[in-house]
């Protein structure tokens, strides 16, 4: 078995188009201007329906982190044990994003690290955002 | 509306179960009937007396609409097929007793039939991730399975306030006290904190021993009027309070502390519905699908301050014998994991005085709950009185 797919859906297509064009990108509400993530098609502070994609730095610390030492499928047997962060943006504080997190030991992880996006292709038309220290 | 709702209007008269096991070798559907029609004995009521049935799932047991007719029932006027795991085990409860506080059914069992581990085990060991809205951000990083989703809020507790991996120990430690007492429990043996420190890391923050069991078993309650339940078998347990609630998708988390649940924003619902508070609670079932769910609880149901969850626990509050013994049947840790019925089956035989060896002396009040909202955002609870 194969690591699980990311399924898109009409609201967070732009989103992944972007990826794969290594960009990282958020919502801006037409309306009030706060940032949001992951794509919704209203804004939860003012409900206006209007919104546009920025581009934002990559950069963020890392709000939460885990070390997964079981492999919950097969596909990740020889990936264990392997670090997925809670990354809060450095743009708005609100603003969090869920990846892993390489080019660093587990052991060596600590709360507020500063850390940056980075991005794989993994394979022709899928790109992930994954996280690196920022140092 | 007012805020004691329909207090007190609604009872549970009966509960039965579908023995635990890691593979019982039947079907869901098996599983409900036994559990239902050992419900309704224990009430003194049989299947001709049901007219509501409410389960919930997540694609992996079986509904109201099949159960039903498996039964002879042809005239069901009130049903719930409600999706969710944990967190709604309560809500459907709460559900049932409005609608027999309102007469739009006389009996309603609740029921949740799970072969948890034979067939369908809860955060995709083995099965892929669910298609949830949510998981396209966050299975491609490998983060799809209950344990990662709660270790990621318990590390943010420990950094924030200092819980530590000890006060996950004295959790699962005390709850296997519990289960020790309790024939129906998958695991008895006691543990020690050695023991909790020697057992393998699953997901750090969490080890083995913090990770609720994975069980194949079935659960149901009897809801019927504070009327009705008077004349049946067994003393009435009222429903004093019920309260559902959330919709914060945990992919949203950032906008609000990770260290605070669901919990937080129903409790003040919920003991207003009871006009009781937590100093009134004898006993207390949290929603323990992992030690830190424990822990959180306690803090957002009032019972410590925010922050000192682990150290109340470690201060032998909630272990048999303090002022609040918490999972009087071991919990999921160690009892067995139907997803939050087990846990309100146990707070009714605590009131009711009939939970032998491990029955706590004079519980008038009890306290049951679900899954705090870390997962799908939503959370639900009831308090249940006897005689007061």
């Amino acid at each position: 078995m194969t690591a699980p797919r990311p399924v898109e859906d009409r609201d967070s297509a732009p989103w992944w188009a972007a990826v794969r064009e290594h960009r990282l990108t958020v919502q801006r509400c037409d309306g009030c201007g706060a940032l949001r993530f992951p794509a919704v098609p209203i804004c939860a502070r003012c409900r206006s329906r209007g919104s546009g994609w920025r581009e934002v730095s990559g950069r963020g610390t890392i709000a939460s982190w885990i070390v997964t030492h079981h492999a919950f499928l097969p596909a990740y047997t020889d990936a264990v044990p392997y670090v997925v962060a809670l990354v809060r943006l450095a743009e708005q504080d609100d603003l969090v994003m869920y990846g892993d997190l390489r080019g660093i030991k587990p052991d060596e992880v600590e709360p507020g690290l500063a850390v940056r996006a980075d991005f794989d292709d993994l394979e022709p038309g899928l790109t992930i955002v994954r996280w690196r220290p920022l140092a | 509306m007012a805020a004691d709702a329909f207090r007190d209007r609604a009872a549970l008269a009966g509960v039965g179960y579908a023995p635990f096991s890691r593979d019982s070798g039947v079907s869901t559907l098996s599983l409900a009937v036994d559990a239902i029609t050992a419900a309704l004995d224990d009430a003194g009521l049989t299947v001709d007396d049901v007219d509501g049935l409410a389960t919930h799932r997540v694609g992996d047991s079986t509904p109201p609409w099949v159960v039903a007719p498996s039964l002879g029932l042809d005239d069901v006027r009130w049903y719930l097929d409600q999706f969710g795991g944990g967190s709604v085990s309560h809500a459907i409860v709460g559900q049932a007793a409005a609608a027999c506080a309102l007469g739009l059914a006389d009996v309603i069992v609740c029921y949740r039939a799970i072969n948890a581990r034979s067939e369908f085990r809860m955060g995709a060991t083995g099965r892929g991730s669910s298609p949830t809205w949510g998981a396209q951000y966050q299975a491609p990083y490998g983060y799809f399975a209950p344990p990662q989703q709660f270790a990621m809020m318990a590390r943010a507790h420990m950094t924030r306030y200092g819980t530590s991996t000890d006060h996950f120990a004295q959790v699962a430690v005390q709850q296997r006290a519990n289960a020790v007492l309790n024939p129906r429990a998958l695991r008895r043996e006691p543990i020690n904190a050695d023991d909790h420190a020697a057992s393998r890391w699953v997901v750090e923050p969490f080890r083995l021993l913090d990770c609720c069991l994975e069980t194949d078993a079935a659960c149901a309650v009897v809801v019927t009027s504070a009327e009705r339940a008077r004349d049946l078998r067994k003393p009435p347990v009222a429903i004093t309070a019920a309260a559902w609630g959330g919709g914060h998708m945990f992919v949203n988390e950032g906008r609000r502390d990770l260290t605070v649940t669901g919990a937080a924003a129903l409790a003040p619902r919920l003991y207003a519905m009871a006009g009781l508070g937590p100093g009134d609670i004898d006993v207390a079932e949290l929603y323990d699908c992992f030690t830190y769910s424990v822990i959180v609880q306690l803090e957002d149901y009032g019972f410590c301050a925010k922050g000192e969850g682990g150290p109340f626990v470690a201060s032998g509050a909630t272990a048999r014998g303090g002022t609040l013994p918490v999972n009087t049947h071991g919990g999921f840790l160690s009892e067995g994991y139907v997803h939050g019925l087990n846990h309100l089956a146990e707070a009714v035989q605590q009131v009711r005085g009939e939970a032998g060896e491990r029955q706590v002396p004079g519980v008038e009040v009890a306290l049951s709950t679900s899954q705090p909202g870390y997962v799908m955002g939503s959370t639900s609870a009831l308090i249940l009185t006897g005689a007061r």
